[in-house]
């Protein structure tokens, strides 16, 4: 426990940390700031008084519109016989068909509103807030194991709990821990803030029990699989020694690997072939599930359709975490420690 | 009383691709008697430090048996490593935390006080520094950090490799007393691997000497150089055309000795002649003055640590050319020699070492 205290605090005094908890924060703050400036209730009274001013003289310059409502047998020409016959039309005032036939300007059509809608938007923000923590959590966990060998702490740390398996466990479970209490305080500002923004500028209606149903699984998953990026950080840098090797293959793998596995799936025509990108598993583990379409049989009348589920993901997703994870434990068993 | 450190037959090869295999240690044996500074000398690349590291888990071994406080180590080392402060090799640490986070945060790791942290940085005389970033400490500082981390856990055992690396004078004075105070008046077993020779000899009670991963010798520092000594003397005469009829009197005199005594050689090295085995300096200045020679100087050379360490390793330097790396002799592996020396007895492990 006192180590695991220690790695925990290890965590908390590097500079690294302090400065992307800054950046963090502070990138909360302004995805918050772009809809609170962004998002408004409607426009004012005095706003809309001068959209609908300019939308009534454009409308004087529209003749066929102004005819269309003069004149009664003008939609019986030729050109607009279609209209009676067509069943939109039902129902519908003469101002309302000569409008939609000739189009009508009106007030909002001049004045661009935005109302931030906090109950349709804020899940896909929040998920987002979530793996951008888990993205930077990973960089903090691999450079934290990186710097150790680096430095040569490794060794000293070594010297005084020579129990390996031990000074593992405390260092995977204190970056594990700082990541799952960055993600889940991160979310929680990028809430608040974003509730606040959505209260003051926009709408917040609809966060009612289907809301959190439907949503708080999917922010729970994302928060889990934040976990799982900084235990698969912290275990490529404790297989390759260096910071630079955990980035340089995950980033790696996320720009080049994954384009030539599709590059490869589609050359080989293989039916749904994105099942072979990760970010297929990232998506079904965060949505709950995710459809995949085989058009291959061109005379079929329907697509084939692979459904893949959050537990298959989970499945496939902590396998690869687990299976670096034994790896990176496994050889830091054996290694020689230099 | 059983030793503290004990190592037997002790083997690490590191494979190399396309290469021979380097045997780093060959059988290394190693003890380390309770309560006294312990020297462990070799030349570079003798496998020092991989020894140490190899006692203290850092890295695996291919044979052989190590044992501290009687525990088997490395598997039962977490039981004994509380009794064991350590440097191994050159001190680094993370270089933007302070010297005093360094050691809180190791000693929190360990349950020790954080009054202690304060202890050992007065001790080691970083008391002022500690608030410092490490990245901004001189190598003599980093070292000090490094020893009053392996002092923070009152160790029973304190390994030190190479502890008067990068230290002033001062610095290297200090540690010297600090380690005698530790080891003889606080009980700590102190075992420093250290290539300054003149500091070994000041230091340490007892050493053991190894090359290419053998030990070539081990016993108490005095009677090692004792029975290494081989003394001479050097004498010079007011004219240097003496030299020639002064080595045949004193050849010519040593026939008169006992047969134990009547090693003596005389040897002209340019402007002095040098006699090994006369039994005093007296015999040496009668027997010229009978033979109507008079000399103008006599000294007597006594060997230091260096020269008996060159001479044991095979690392005396020779005129013309360096010795490389892992040039050093190469013992044969056979059972340790006892040598007497006096009441002492020094355990010799070559004779008629091969380079």
């Amino acid at each position: 426990m006192n180590l695991f205290k220690a790695e925990l605090r290890r965590l908390a005094r590097r500079r690294l940390s302090l400065i992307f908890g800054i950046i963090a924060a502070a990138g909360v703050l302004v995805l918050a700031g772009v809809f609170w400036f962004t998002s408004s209730k409607g426009p004012t009274e005095e706003a809309l008084a001068e959209a609908q001013a300019e939308a009534d003289r454009m409308n004087d310059e529209n003749f066929e519109y102004e005819q269309c409502i003069e004149d009664e047998a003008y939609l019986d020409q030729p050109d607009y016989e279609w209209v009676e016959s067509d069943p939109y039309y039902e129902g519908m005032t003469r101002e309302e068909v000569c409008a939609d036939v000739f189009g009508v300007w009106t007030a909002e059509d001049l004045i661009w509103t935005y109302t931030f809608d906090f109950a349709e938007e804020s899940p896909l923000l929040l998920i987002g807030v979530a793996i951008i923590a888990g993205l930077v959590m990973m960089m903090l966990a691999s450079s934290a194991i990186g710097a150790e060998w680096s430095s040569g702490g490794m060794a000293n740390l070594l010297l005084w709990h020579p129990n390996r398996m031990r000074v593992w466990g405390a260092k995977l479970g204190a970056a594990a821990a700082v990541c799952a209490a960055a993600v889940l305080a991160l979310m929680l500002l990028a809430f608040g803030l974003l509730y606040v923004a959505g209260a003051a500028r926009g709408d917040v209606s609809g966060l009612d029990a289907a809301w959190w149903d439907e949503n708080l699984p999917k922010f729970a998953r994302a928060a889990l699989l934040s976990v799982g990026m900084t235990v698969l950080g912290a275990s490529l840098a404790m297989l390759g020694r260096h910071t630079a090797i955990s980035g340089g293959i995950i980033a790696g793998y996320l720009i080049v690997g994954d384009m030539l596995v599709r590059i490869a799936a589609l050359a080989l025509q293989m039916p749904f072939s994105e099942r072979l990108s990760l970010y297929t598993w990232v998506t079904a583990w965060i949505d709950g599930r995710t459809e995949l379409y085989d058009w291959t049989d061109l005379y079929a009348d329907n697509a084939e359709v692979m459904v893949i589920t959050a537990s298959e993901a989970g499945v496939l997703l902590g396998g690869i975490v687990l299976g670096f994870a034994a790896l990176a434990t496994w050889a830091f068993q054996r290694r020689d420690v230099s | 009383m059983p030793p503290i450190i004990e190592i037997s037959g002790l083997r690490k090869t590191y494979s190399r691709a396309f290469r021979q295999p380097h045997h780093a240690l060959d059988g290394l044996d190693l003890e380390v008697a309770a309560g006294q500074v312990h020297g462990f000398l070799g030349p570079n690349g003798s496998g020092k430090t991989t020894t140490l590291r190899a006692l203290l888990g850092l890295i695996r071994v291919d044979g052989g048996t190590m044992r501290i406080f009687g525990e088997e180590v490395p598997r039962r080392l977490p039981e004994v490593v509380a009794k064991i402060g350590a440097v191994v090799e050159s001190p680094q640490f993370f270089k933007h935390f302070s010297g005093r986070l360094t050691l809180q945060l190791l000693a929190e790791s360990a349950g020790v006080s954080k009054a202690r942290v304060e202890e050992v940085l007065e001790q080691v005389g970083l008391r002022d520094a500690a608030k410092a970033s490490v990245k901004g400490y001189s190598l003599g500082m980093r070292q000090r950090l490094a020893v009053a981390q392996a002092l923070l856990k009152q160790p029973q055992l304190l390994i030190l490799d190479e502890p008067a690396n990068g230290l002033d004078p001062a610095g290297i004075h200090h540690m010297r007393e600090l380690l005698q105070w530790l080891a003889h008046s606080q009980g700590v077993t102190v075992v420093v691997s250290s290539h300054l020779l003149s500091e070994v000899q000041q230091l340490c009670d007892s050493m053991t000497i190894v090359s290419r991963g053998r030990r070539i010798v081990d016993g108490g520092v005095a009677d090692i150089i004792a029975g290494h000594g081989d003394s001479s003397l050097t004498v010079r005469f007011p004219d240097a055309a003496s030299l020639p009829e002064a080595a045949e009197a004193l050849t010519a005199a040593s026939g008169s000795l006992d047969a134990a005594k009547s090693a003596v050689t005389a040897s002209v090295d340019r402007d002095r002649l040098v006699v090994r085995g006369a039994p005093e300096p007296s015999w040496v200045t009668k027997t010229l003055a009978d033979a109507g020679i008079y000399l103008s100087e006599l000294r007597t050379e006594v060997k230091n640590l260096e020269s008996v360490f060159l001479e044991l390793t095979g690392t005396a330097p020779v005129p013309g050319r360096t010795v490389q790396i892992g040039e050093s002799v190469v013992v044969p592996q056979t059972a340790p020699a006892e040598v007497s020396v006096g009441d002492v007895s020094v355990v010799v492990e070559s004779e008629g070492a091969e380079r």
